[in-house]
């Protein structure tokens, strides 16, 4: 017997197998028409040349070039948005290699937060309750954490920016998020935290994807989600 | 109206005529997506996949078939939707409860014959990664060897000798387990 001829019963088994695999997919139709609503709706990716707009405006108030202690990363523009610096560099950012926690930051369970915090503070409705929540700096800084990845940070969106970001391209993408207009950030990059004693900078780690808006008074950074429309729909749970 | 039709209707921007694609495939996208891991992210895998391809579909050479094109798609946005997971690719499909019923006058031999599947099920589960997306491809979405290489972006002789190493790995623990 060759061993093709051998094959040949695993291969038959193996076709037969595949008409008992249990694949559930919604009506084909269904599917043709959400994929229609999505192709039909503004494209965030459009938007892109807006957002250089509004990044050159604001280099026209804050026209920075900045060398960072760490690596002399040029930055050509600052955008301060939700209580996050956005600095904008001509290269994709060196990653920060070791990751650190915020100042500060401790767990409390979900029902003491309130009283820890001087802002509202909401959670994600999609995805339950939260594994875990921390407080961090003095109760600027609240930080909720789901399986697979998700986080949620909330903080004081008026005050001076709590996080800074060091963004190479991809630049980010203009998405509407429950009413507002957020950023969605699609590369990896590095993440700090301006801490409230005396300014100082603490680099914290690579970030994922995220998604930044504000609302009311507070500012929002999604990290985690598999993609911007995904981001969106999470972000329009908040309760 | 056949792919072709579709095809270049949609790249003179005729949604109606994309729909009839995205109907047409959207069954294998999904098993595609589920295959690959997507587990019950397999909606949200298709749908981006559907729109990736429709914005890129000036990209796709007409001369090649348009399943493996997107079906690649869908394996790209599966990867990288269980990269940013931080899961392993993984089969986590199961047995459909259904198997069973298909010979109700021999409860007995569907019985052994659903077993046997289990375990074929679990032997594919446990391929080294490369050799179980080459056998998925070619016998669980029935793809060519041409088909397969161009989803899975590796040569044809690679995908030939993956599925050829994998198969041999089935067939041994087959012989092990039923004698």
């Amino acid at each position: 017997m060759s061993s093709d001829e051998r094959f040949d019963d695993i291969e038959a088994e193996l076709r037969a197998l595949a008409g008992s695999l249990d694949v559930p997919a919604p009506p084909p139709e269904q599917v043709a028409a959400a994929v229609r609503t999505r192709l039909e709706a503004p494209r965030p990716v459009k938007r892109r040349r807006r957002w250089r707009i509004v990044a050159v405006a604001v280099v026209a108030l804050v026209a920075v070039t900045a060398a960072t202690p760490q690596g002399r990363q040029v930055v050509t523009a600052i955008l301060r948005y939700a209580g996050i610096e956005l600095r904008l560099g001509g290269d994709t950012p060196a990653p920060v290699p070791t990751p650190a926690p915020l100042p500060g930051e401790r767990e409390v369970p979900l029902d003491e937060v309130a009283g820890q915090v001087a802002f509202p503070v909401r959670t994600l409705a999609a995805l339950g309750e939260p594994e875990r929540v921390t407080v961090a700096d003095g109760g600027r800084v609240v930080s909720m954490f789901w399986p697979d990845g998700i986080r949620l940070d909330q903080f004081d969106g008026r005050m001076d920016p709590f996080f800074f970001k060091r963004l190479g391209p991809p630049f980010p993408d203009e998405v509407e998020v429950d009413g507002v207009t957020g950023f969605w950030l699609p590369g990896s990059h590095p993440l700090g935290y301006i801490s409230r004693e005396g300014g100082g900078e603490v680099p914290l780690r690579q970030a994922g994807p995220t998604l930044i808006w504000q609302s009311g008074d507070v500012g929002h950074r999604l990290e985690g989600a598999p993609s911007m429309a995904r981001a969106a729909e999470l972000a329009g749970s908040l309760r | 109206m056949d792919d072709d039709e579709a095809i270049a209707r949609s790249l003179e921007g005729d949604l109606t005529a994309y729909e009839v694609l995205v109907a047409r495939y959207s069954a294998l996208a999904h098993r595609t997506a589920v295959l690959f891991g997507a587990r019950d992210e397999a909606e949200d895998v298709v749908q981006e996949a559907f729109v990736k391809a429709f914005r890129h579909l000036r990209t796709f050479r007409r001369d090649a078939g348009f399943r493996p094109w997107l079906l690649r798609i869908v394996a790209n946005e599966t990867h990288n939707l269980t990269r940013a997971r931080g899961r392993r690719s993984e089969l986590t499909v199961r047995l459909s409860a259904t198997a069973e019923a298909k010979a109700p006058d021999d409860p007995e031999g569907a019985a052994v014959a659903t077993d046997r599947r289990a375990r074929l099920l679990e032997a594919v589960r446990a391929l080294p990664e490369r050799e179980r997306r080459a056998v998925v491809c070619r016998y669980f979405l029935q793809l060519s060897e041409a088909e397969t290489a161009q989803v899975l972006g590796w040569p044809v002789g690679t995908v030939k000798s993956r599925t050829h190493r994998g198969l041999a790995r089935l067939r041994e623990e087959a012989g092990h387990e039923l004698g």
